[in-house]
């Protein structure tokens, strides 16, 4: 009898499990069969072209794809240092007293919606980026800041989950041969926890790309690629967040469809990159 | 009362007084303990769990500042110097004075890097100096004729004796005059731990050295001097052969005989 109940549970967890599965190739389906229009259109023209002209129905995606990669990019190099930071202060310097407030309230940080970000962006960073720098503060570089902060206390915790990790003999090995603090850090503690950091990074890089809310407020959903940073831009989400409603022609719709699909692709890339190192977070010996 | 053999040899160490106890603790973990060690020998700390053997070791290299309000008193006198003190190098004291884990801990990079890492704490950069000097160690430590095709390759690679001996090669290889040793064989199996064993009886020509002991076997084949401590304290310190066959004390008797323990 209870064989029968085992059999039913596992099969029943199966089909649960195989389902998520179709659920994916579905998504990625329905999103591909959508693009065709698009696809057919355009062709690889799609990637390269400039142009995004709805009223001429010329969908080129380049602007959106530069949009996205450079505001990852600015919040990467903006976040990574002070993540890295925070972490080192968190698991080896701040004294237990400072350790639990300061630990538990970045992870409140990590818990706050995006949407929240972006409004208290527009709000209070447009304005400071506006008189720093020029513009009008709706910008690429407000958007990189916003995504930064934005990714900051996840980066910040993971890193230091991973540098706790490190066994307090290893490191009591390198201070009994004399190192410092300075040096158990750099020389044990971040080669020791360089998956999981390296992890957390690809993680939040991932979100950082496929991030709408906090941005749409601050980027200005502008087509244009400009190297001038203090220039509004545009990134593939914010651009669908904010033409979907407006898509009042076939190949428009399948256009930002496509756009969808090849944000799906990127952030597929990025998370099996970041799988591929989680999983070899035990490392290999030889 | 104790019973301390009185060392007429040189000492490298000398506990007085030390009093020890941990962050939390109402009672002291160790009390008002004195002891000489032996230059050039083997002193062996025995006794059961809890009695204060692992933490006099790690205060020989200041090993307890690493944590937030431990208290101490007391001196332990080394070169002359009480190393209690406040204005202690301790980067330079622990370059002095080495240790050995109870695990291997091996350093998440390569075999030669490991053994050469104290070395270039202490600035040395030459090349042909840090080769000549990890290839001693390597080879005073017994492993250089299994890790000498594979230096560049990473030390977790090796068995867990073979990373006990690439430890202990680091560790001589800064040349310190005391080594301390705590449990360095609990987690070895029996070949690789009368390997170590052989090893440390070896060193001792140029180190002093102070190993804690569970193995009262083992403690008996590699000390010259015995130490038995009890609920913090020092019951006898006696030569090894001494407190095995004819001990002092009625408690190092009875848990020599397995009585306690």
């Amino acid at each position: 009898m209870s064989s029968i109940i085992d059999k039913i549970f596992a099969n029943a967890t199966k089909f649960i499990a195989i389902g998520v599965l179709l659920l994916v190739a579905w998504i990625f389906s329905v999103l591909f069969e959508h693009s065709l229009k698009s696809i057919e259109a355009f062709g690889f023209s799609f990637l390269t072209e400039t142009k995004w002209a709805p009223n001429l129905e010329k969908f080129g995606a380049l602007p959106a794809i530069y949009g996205s990669v450079v505001s990852t990019f600015l919040a990467m190099i903006l976040a990574v240092p002070i993540a890295i930071g925070i972490a080192i202060f968190l698991s080896e310097i701040a004294h237990a007293k400072i350790k639990t407030p300061v630990g538990v309230s970045i992870e409140l940080l990590a818990a706050i919606p995006s949407v929240v970000y972006g409004m208290w962006g527009l709000f209070y960073f447009v304005p400071i980026i506006r008189d720093m720098f020029g513009g009008i503060g709706i910008s690429m570089l407000t958007a990189g800041i916003v995504l930064s902060i934005m990714i900051l206390p996840f980066m910040a915790a993971v890193t230091r989950d991973a540098m706790n990790t490190t066994p307090d003999i290893l490191k009591e090995s390198a201070y009994a041969l004399g190192g410092t603090k300075w040096d158990v850090i750099k020389d044990i503690i971040i080669p020791y926890a360089k998956a999981g950091i390296i992890g957390s990074f690809i993680l939040a890089l991932g979100r950082a790309i496929g991030e709408t809310m906090a941005v749409t407020f601050v980027m200005g959903n502008v087509h244009k690629i400009s190297t001038d940073l203090t220039q509004p831009a545009t990134s593939i989400p914010v651009t669908l967040a904010n033409e979907f409603a407006e898509a009042d022609s076939e190949l428009y719709f399948s256009s930002l469809f496509e756009l969808s699909l090849l944000l799906l692709v990127i952030s597929f890339t990025i998370i099996s990159i970041a799988k591929f190192y989680f999983l070899r977070r035990k490392r290999t010996g030889q | 009362m104790a019973t301390i053999v009185d060392i007429t040899e040189e000492q490298a160490l000398k506990v007085k007084n030390f009093e020890f106890t941990y962050a939390g603790s109402d009672e002291p973990n160790i009390k008002k303990l004195t002891m000489p060690i032996a230059k050039h020998s083997i002193t062996a700390l025995i006794g059961p769990s809890g009695c204060g053997k692992t933490t006099l070791l790690r205060s020989f290299n200041r090993m307890h500042d690493l944590y937030p309000a431990n208290r101490y008193s007391g001196e332990i006198i080394f070169k002359d110097r009480n190393i209690l003190t406040k204005n202690e190098d301790l980067i330079k004291l622990r370059t002095q004075i080495g240790m050995i884990f109870q695990k291997p801990t091996a350093f998440p990079m390569s075999i030669f890097d490991n053994v050469a890492y104290g070395l270039r704490l202490q600035g040395v950069k030459n090349k042909t100096e840090l080769q000549d000097r990890v290839e001693k160690a390597l080879q005073d430590a017994a492993i250089w004729q299994e890790a000498k095709d594979r230096l560049k390759h990473d030390a977790n690679g090796l068995s867990g004796g073979q990373q006990q001996r690439l430890c202990i090669a680091r560790a001589i290889a800064v040349e310190p005059e005391v080594l301390l040793f705590d449990e360095p064989t609990s987690a070895l199996d029996p070949i690789s731990t009368a390997g170590i064993e052989e090893l440390i009886v070896g060193l001792k020509e140029r180190v002093s050295i102070i190993i804690v002991t569970h193995n009262m076997q083992q403690a008996a084949r590699v000390s010259d001097y015995t130490g038995f401590m009890y609920l913090g304290e020092l019951v006898e310190l006696s030569p090894t052969e001494e407190l095995f066959v004819t001990p002092k004390e009625r408690l190092t008797e009875e848990y020599i005989t397995g009585k306690f323990g």
